[in-house]
C-alpha cells in the first residue's frame, strides 16, 4: 500500500530545487518513477513530500555539447535516447544499450536520470556510460557540480546525490578517434535485468595497439565499476587472445559480486571472465572501423 | 472428417467479443453497492503456535467493518479429499497453529483496501515459533519437527502401484541403469489472481462470484466450512483470468469473504496481491525421484521401479492426486511388464504443493525421458528407437490400470524422426532431444465424493431456434465454452451461433466436477452430446410425424435442415419443426438432459491422448546460456473439435513447460519463497519464445465426444525433458535438476572438462 | 488532499478528484469505471495494465494519475469505432490470440501503439513490442501472427 504524500508538480528546475530545498529529506524525487513506485507500494519508500519533475520539459533533451560530444537531459527517455538519431557513431552503443532495457513501455516513460539515480548496480545505462567517460551535472539551489558517472553510485540503491540535489544532465565527451564501445548483458530473460553487463570501450593506436581502454561492469558489485586492473592488462599493448584472456580472469578476480537467486557469486565471476573479453573485441573491431 | 458442419472449423471463441474489447467483466473487476474490501493476514512464521490473537485496535480503526479470526469458522477442516476426512486438514483461518509462511490467521472487511491492509497492520498475533522442517527428505528422519501431530515420519500419504515381477525382471535385464532427479516447484502465475466476491444476505443466501475452475467443488466445500446447504450456495464463475490447477480448492479469498460477509450480510470482496498469489496458493509439487530402469540389449524395456518422494507443504490438497498420478505416468507411454512405484508425500513447513497443470505428468516425464535417452545412448540404440521399440499402441492394457483405445504415439515418432532428420546436421553446439508422453482425458477417481455424475448438461431450445446450453464446465481460458458449444452445435445440426452457453454458475446449471485433470472436452462434451441428442430426438419426431416419410427412413438435422438421411435434399427447416415441436409439446420447452460418468474404463481416464516432441537448443558452451529455438511437436488428440483452441493449447504449453524446463523456480530460505514477483519469478517472454510447430495425426478416440480426447495438459509434459536431452545432444551434459539453468550448464561443462583432463 | 485530474480518455474529457497516490490504473479502473484495463502484478513487470498516453504504450500501474494530468488516453474500450473493430482486435479474435483474456486489454493496446509509431514492423520488432507483456495462456506465437497479419493489409480499419 502506498503511503498517502502531498505531491508537487514543479514546471521549471528553479522550483523544484526550491520545493527539495524546503522539504529536505522529507521529500523524494519522482521523474519516471518506474523504480520508485515499486518501492513506494513495498513500503519500503514513504516521503511525506514527492517532488514530481516529469513534467520539467527543461530537463529533456539531447544535445550537442559543441565538441562533438553529447549533452543529455536528465529526464530524457529511454525510447527518446533509443530511436535518437543523434545515438550514432560512437553513440549508437546508448541506443543499442537502450533497446535491452526493460520493456517499449518503461523505456516510454522511464527516464535515463531516474535510472541513474536508482542506484541499481544492474542498471544497463550505467556502465556504458562509464565506458563512455560520461559526467553527470547536479543542481542545487547553491548551485552546480559534476561528478564522473563511475563515482556517482556509492553503494546498493545509493548515490553521490546530496540532500537538495537533483541529477540535471549528463555529458558525454566524443570518443578519441580510432575509438569503439559495446555493451552486452547476461540474463536469462531476454529483456530482464543484467545478471551481469559488461561495457568496454577501446582506443586503437598505431599498429593497433590498446591505446586506451575503460571497461565497466554492471551487477558484479555493489555498485557499477571499472574493471580498472583488468584494463591495466591491455592497456598500451597489442591486443591478443591469450591477453583478452587475461584481462578477463582480471577483471573477475577484480570484481565482488554476490550471490543471489539469478547467480551464484562463482558464476557471476565466470560471467565477467568470459564476456569481458567477448565484448572487448566487439569494442576493438568498432574502433577498427570507426 | 469433412462431414462434419461446426466440429474443426476456425472458429471465434465464444467470449471473444467481449474478451478483444475489455466488455468482459472478471470477478476481479466486479463492484456491488454496499460492497466492502477485505484483507488477509497471514502468518509470517513458517510453524508457529498461535498465542494469542488481539483484534481490538484493528476493529477500532475508522473504516473497519469486520475481523475474524479461526474463533469466527465452524472450525471445521477441509480438503478436496474429501472420501477420507484425514486427509482433509487445512482449517484456511488457522486456530491453534501456523505451518507455513502465508497461513492465514485473521482477515478484515473494511470501507476500502487501503483501510484493510492498515487494519492488518494494527491485529496483534502473539505466536510460539516452533522447530520447523522444510525439505521432505528432513522431514521423513525419525527426529523431524512434527508439522500435524500424530503423523508419523511426516508422511502424509503413501502409493504404491505395481504389476508384473518387477525383482525378477531386473534379472533378466542386460543392462539396468540407477538414476537420480529433482524436479522444482513451479507457479500457476494465473493473470488473474485468485479472488472473490461473496454476499451473503439476511435471508441466508449466500452468492459467490469467484475465478475459479469449479465452481461446484467451492459450493460443495463452501457448505462443508460453513454449516450452510448447498443449495444455499450460488457459485458464479464470471470470465475467468487463468487457473492451471490452482484454482479448484476452495482458498483463502473466498473463504475469508464468505467468513466475513456472513458476519455483516454485506459483499465482501477479496483479491489475493501478486505476492500472496505466489507465497499463500498452492504450486507445482516438488519432488525427488528415484528411478532404476532395465532392458536387454535390443532395447526392449523390461522393468522400472520409480520411487518419489514429493514435497508436500502444509496440508493435503490436491498434492494426493499428483502423487498418484506421478506414479502412474511416470510408466507413460511404454508397455513395461513389469512396473512398481511407490511415491511419499511428506509434509514440510512450506508453501502447499498441489495440482498444476500436468499433475505430476512433467515431473514423470522429465525424469523418465531423460533416463530413457541415457539408456538409449548406453546401449546404442537411436532414442526414437527405443521409443518406437517400447511405445504403446492401441487396444493395451496397462496391466491393472487402465486400457487404452486410441493411440497414435507410433505415428506421432514417425512424424518427429522426419522432422529431425529434415533439420539435418546442425549447427556446432546445436542439439535436438525428443520426449515422448500420453495423459489422460480426465480422472475417473472420486476421492471428492460426489455422488451427482462427472459431468452434466441441459439443453433448452427456445422458439426461435436459439439454444440455451447450461453446463457446469468450467472456461478458464482454455476454451470449453467455445469447444461445447460447437459439440452442441454440432449434434443439434444448427450453426454455432444459434448456441448461447450458461456456464459454471450452480444455480442454474448442473454440476459438473469442474476444469481439471483434462477432462471438459471428453467428460462434458458427452454430456453435451447426450442433452443435445435428446432435444434432437425430440424434434426428429414431430419432423417424422410431418412429413411422414417410409418408417425405414432415418432422419437427421444439419446446419439447420430437418432432412432423410439418405434422402438429404428432403426436409424442413429447423425452425419451423422447433415451432411445431413446443406447440405441438402444449408450449412445453424442448429441453434434453445429458450427463457422463465414466464406467468400466479402469481406474484412471477413460481414454488417452498421446505425443512426441523435439526442443532444439542453442548453447553457449563459454556461459552455459542456451536458447530455446524450435519446438515442434507431434501429437494427437482424437478428433479435433477447436483448431484454433489446439493451438493455442500447444503453443501456450510450452511457454509454460519450457519455463519448467528453463527458468521456472521457486527458490526458499527457510520456508520464504524468495522470489514472489513477476519481476523475480521469471517468465517465458516474447523475446524468449521459441518458434513452435505443430504436426497433428489424426487419430479417433471410440469414447469421446465425436472421437475427441484431451489436449489441455498433456502438452505440458514433454517439454522439459526435451530440452534435458536437447541440452545433452548439443554439449553431451545432463541436468538432472530442474530448472536447467545456464550456471548448472556451464557448472557441468566444467566439470566434464576436468574428467577429461 | 485530493487534487484535480483532468484527462481525455477514449475522446471524452473527464475532470475528476483524486488522492496524490492514486495510479493512473486506479483512475481508469475505479474512478471511471473503465475496466477492461487490468492489473496483473503491481510491478510494472506484466503488462496487463498497458495503455496509451499521448500515443504512447505506458503501464498504468506504475504512473501516478496526477503524472497524466492533461494527456489524452487510449484504453481497450477505446479501441472499437462504434461497434466495429479495430484491425487488430478482429485479427486477435480470428488467430485466437487470446485464451483467458485478463492479459488482452494490454497486449492489444502495446500492439496498437507499436503499429502507430511502426505500421510495418518485423516480426522481431513485433516481439519486442509485446515482450513487456506476459501472457501466460498463449505462448505469444498467435499474437504475433495476428499482428503480422493487420501488417500485411488483411484487415481494413473502421471508417
Amino acid at each position: 500500500m502506498i503511503k498517502d504524500f502531498e505531491h508537487f508538480a514543479p514546471k521549471t528546475l528553479k522550483e523544484a530545487l526550491t520545493l527539495l530545498d524546503k522539504y529536505q529529506d522529507e521529500a523524494k524525487i519522482i521523474c519516471g518513477g518506474q523504480s520508485l513506485l515499486i518501492l513506494m507500494r513495498q513500503g519500503l519508500v514513504a516521503p511525506e513530500y514527492l517532488i514530481d519533475i516529469k513534467g520539467i520539459s527543461e530537463l529533456s533533451y539531447i544535445k550537442s555539447d559543441g565538441k562533438g560530444g553529447l549533452k543529455i537531459g536528465a529526464l530524457t527517455t529511454h525510447r527518446t535516447i533509443e530511436k535518437s538519431s543523434q545515438m550514432r557513431d560512437g553513440f549508437a552503443v546508448l541506443a543499442e544499450m537502450e533497446t535491452r532495457l526493460a520493456s517499449i513501455q518503461t523505456r516510454n516513460w522511464g527516464t535515463i536520470g531516474g535510472n541513474l539515480c536508482h542506484g541499481d548496480p544492474a542498471g544497463d545505462p550505467a556502465p556504458v556510460l562509464i565506458a563512455l567517460n560520461a559526467t553527470l551535472k547536479m543542481a542545487s539551489l547553491k548551485g552546480e557540480r559534476s561528478l564522473p558517472v563511475e563515482d556517482f553510485t556509492l553503494d546498493y540503491f545509493e548515490t553521490a546525490l546530496k540532500t537538495g540535489e537533483l541529477l540535471t544532465e549528463i555529458t558525454v565527451p566524443a570518443p578519441p578517434a580510432h575509438t569503439g564501445t559495446a555493451y552486452t548483458k547476461f540474463n536469462i530473460i531476454e529483456s530482464d535485468l543484467a545478471t551481469v553487463g559488461v561495457a568496454a570501450s577501446i582506443t586503437l593506436g598505431a599498429g593497433d595497439s590498446c591505446q586506451d581502454i575503460r571497461i565497466a561492469l554492471g551487477a558484479a558489485a555493489a555498485t557499477p565499476m571499472r574493471a580498472k586492473k583488468a584494463e591495466a592488462v591491455l592497456k598500451g599493448k597489442k591486443i591478443s587472445d591469450a591477453l583478452l584472456a587475461q584481462a578477463g580472469e582480471t577483471a573477475s578476480t577484480e570484481a565482488d559480486p554476490i550471490s543471489d537467486m539469478q547467480a551464484s557469486e562463482e558464476y557471476r565471476r565466470e560471467l565477467v571472465k568470459v564476456l569481458v573479453p567477448r565484448i572487448s573485441k566487439e569494442a576493438m573491431a568498432r574502433a577498427k572501423k570507426a | 472428417m469433412s462431414e462434419y458442419s461446426v466440429i474443426g472449423k476456425r472458429v471465434h471463441r465464444v467470449d471473444g467479443p467481449e474478451k478483444v474489447t475489455g466488455s468482459a467483466k472478471y470477478t476481479f473487476d466486479l463492484v456491488l453497492p454496499g460492497m466492502l474490501y477485505g484483507k488477509v493476514l497471514r502468518s509470517p512464521h513458517p510453524h508457529a503456535k498461535i498465542l494469542k490473537i488481539d483484534t481490538r485496535k484493528a476493529k477500532r480503526l475508522v473504516g473497519v467493518k469486520a475481523v475474524v479470526t479461526g474463533k469466527d469458522t465452524l472450525g471445521h477442516k477441509q480438503g478436496i479429499w474429501r472420501r477420507f476426512p484425514e486427509l482433509c486438514d487445512e482449517e484456511i483461518l488457522c486456530r491453534e497453529k501456523v505451518r507455513y509462511i502465508g497461513d492465514p490467521v485473521a482477515a478484515v472487511a473494511a470501507i476500502d483496501e487501503d483501510t484493510a491492509e492498515e487494519a492488518l497492520d494494527l491485529i496483534d498475533v502473539e505466536y510460539e515459533p516452533l522447530p520447523a522442517v522444510f525439505d521432505p527428505l528432513e522431514a521423513i528422519k525419525e527426529d523431524a519437527p512434527q508439522v500435524h501431530d500424530g503423523i508419523e515420519l511426516n508422511i502424509n500419504i503413501n502409493r504404491h502401484i505395481e504389476w508384473g515381477d518387477v525383482d525378477e525382471a531386473f534379472k533378466k535385464c542386460d543392462h539396468i541403469r540407477e538414476d537420480q532427479f529433482k524436479c522444482s516447484s513451479q507457479a500457476h502465475v494465473c493473470m488473474e489472481t485468485h479472488d472473490a466476491v461473496v454476499s451473503y444476505d439476511y435471508g441466508g443466501k449466500m452468492t459467490v462470484w469467484t475465478s475459479t475452475q469449479s465452481s461446484y467443488y467451492i459450493q460443495r466445500l463452501m457448505a462443508d466450512m460453513t454449516g450452510l446447504r448447498e443449495g444455499d450456495i450460488r457459485v458464479i464463475k464470471p470470465p475467468t483470468g487463468g487457473g492451471f490447477g490452482s484454482k479448484f480448492e476452495l482458498d483463502s479469498a473466498q473463504f475469508c469473504a464468505a467468513i466475513l460477509s456472513m458476519k455483516l450480510c454485506k459483499p465482501v470482496k477479496i483479491v489475493l496481491s501478486r505476492e500472496e498469489e505466489f507465497t499463500a496458493t498452492k504450486r507445482r509439487t516438488p519432488m525427488y525421484y528415484f528411478l532404476k530402469l532395465g532392458a536387454k540389449k535390443d532395447g526392449t524395456l523390461l522393468a522400472k521401479e520409480a520411487r518419489v518422494i514429493t514435497e508436500g507443504g502444509a496440508y493435503t490438497a490436491m498434492g494426493a492426486t499428483a502423487l498418484y498420478l506421478t506414479g502412474f505416468f511416470s510408466s507413460f507411454p511404454y508397455k513395461y511388464p513389469n512396473y512398481r512405484y511407490d511415491g511419499y508425500r511428506v509434509y514440510t513447513n512450506t508453501a502447499v504443493t498441489s495440482a498444476m497443470r500436468g499433475f505430476g505428468a512433467p515431473q514423470s516425464t522429465f525424469v523418465g525421458e531423460s533416463q530413457l535417452d541415457m539408456m538409449a545412448e548406453d546401449l546404442g540404440i537411436d532414442p526414437i528407437e527405443i521409443r518406437r521399440k517400447n511405445g504403446m499402441t492401441p487396444n493395451y492394457e496397462v496391466p491393472g490400470q487402465a486400457f487404452i483405445q486410441s493411440c497414435g504415439l507410433h505415428q506421432c515418432l514417425d512424424k518427429i524422426e522426419e522432422h529431425v532428420k529434415e533439420r539435418g546436421k546442425l549447427p556446432p553446439n546445436h542439439g535436438i532431444g525428443v520426449s515422448a508422453y500420453g495423459f489422460m482425458s480426465g480422472g475417473i477417481f472420486n476421492w471428492f465424493d460426489t455422488p451427482y455424475a462427472f459431468s452434466a448438461a441441459v439443453v433448452r431450445i427456445n422458439i426461435d431456434g436459439k439454444v440455451d446450453l447450461f453446463t457446469g464446465a468450467c472456461d478458464i481460458g482454455q476454451g470449453s465454452d467455445t469447444t461445447l458449444s460447437m459439440i452442441c452445435a454440432e449434434e443439434l445440426g444448427v450453426k454455432l451461433e444459434d448456441i448461447r452457453i450458461h456456464a459454471a454458475d450452480t444455480g442454474i446449471c448442473p454440476p459438473d466436477l469442474g476444469a481439471w485433470g483434462s477432462r471438459e472436452t471428453l467428460m462434458n462434451g458427452n454430456a453435451v452430446k447426450r442433452a443435445a441428442a435428446e432435444c434432437k430426438r425430440q424434434l426428429l419426431e414431430f419432423a417424422a410425424a410431418k412429413m411422414a416419410p417410409n418408417i425405414a427412413y432415418d432422419f437427421d438435422i444439419k446446419d439447420r435442415w430437418v432432412h432423410l438421411v439418405d434422402r438429404p435434399e428432403r426436409g424442413v427447416s429447423y425452425f419451423d419443426i422447433v415451432k411445431e415441436a413446443i406447440r405441438g409439446k402444449d408450449g412445453n420447452a424442448i429441453m434434453g438432459r445429458g450427463h457422463y460418468t465414466p464406467h468400466r474404463k479402469g481406474m484412471i481416464s477413460p481414454a488417452y491422448s498421446f505425443g512426441v516432441q523435439a526442443a532444439e537448443v542453442a548453447v553457449d558452451t563459454e556461459t552455459g546460456r542456451y536458447k530455446l529455438v524450435n519446438v515442434t511437436t507431434a501429437h494427437e488428440s482424437g478428433t479435433v473439435i477447436n483448431p484454433v483452441g489446439i493451438e493455442g493449447q500447444l503453443e501456450g504449453a510450452i511457454m509454460m513447460a519450457g519455463g519448467y524446463g528453463f527458468c521456472e523456480d521457486q527458490p526458499m530460505d527457510e520456508g520464504k519463497i524468495l522470489n514472489p514477483s513477476i519481476a523475480d519469478y521469471k517468465l517465458i517472454r516474447s523475446l524468449d519464445m521459441p518458434e513452435t510447430d505443430i504436426l497433428e495425426i489424426d487419430t479417433y478416440e471410440p469414447e469421446g465426444p465425436f472421437g475427441a480426447k484431451e489436449a489441455g495438459e498433456g502438452l505440458t509434459n514433454p517439454t522439459a525433458g526435451a530440452i534435458g536431452n536437447a541440452v545433452y545432444k548439443a554439449v553431451g551434459v545432463r541436468i538432472n535438476d530442474l530448472p536447467i539453468t545456464p550456471e548448472k550448464v556451464l557448472k557441468a561443462l566444467k566439470e566434464k572438462e576436468k574428467k577429461k583432463k | 488532499m485530493k487534487k484535480e485530474l483532468k484527462l481525455k480518455v477514449n475522446g471524452q474529457p473527464y475532470d475528476i478528484f483524486v488522492k496524490p497516490k492514486t495510479l493512473l490504473v486506479e483512475a481508469l479502473r475505479d474512478h471511471l469505471a473503465l475496466t477492461g484495463t487490468k492489473r496483473g502484478c503491481n510491478s510494472s513487470s506484466c503488462g496487463a495494465c498497458t495503455i496509451m498516453l499521448n500515443g504512447m504504450a505506458v503501464k498504468s500501474c506504475s504512473i501516478l494519475a496526477l503524472q497524466a494530468n492533461g494527456a489524452e488516453i487510449v484504453t481497450i474500450e477505446g479501441l472499437a469505432k462504434g461497434t466495429e473493430l479495430s484491425p487488430l482486435q478482429k485479427a486477435f479474435l480470428d488467430h485466437g490470440s487470446y485464451q483467458c483474456g485478463f492479459c488482452t486489454a494490454g497486449m492489444l493496446m502495446a500492439t496498437t501503439a507499436l503499429l502507430t509509431e511502426n505500421p510495418k514492423p518485423t516480426k522481431q520488432e513485433i516481439k519486442e513490442g509485446i515482450d513487456g507483456n506476459i501472457c501466460r495462456c498463449t505462448g505469444y506465437n498467435s499474437i504475433i501472427r495476428a499482428v503480422t497479419a493487420v501488417v500485411k493489409g488483411e484487415y481494413k480499419e473502421a471508417k
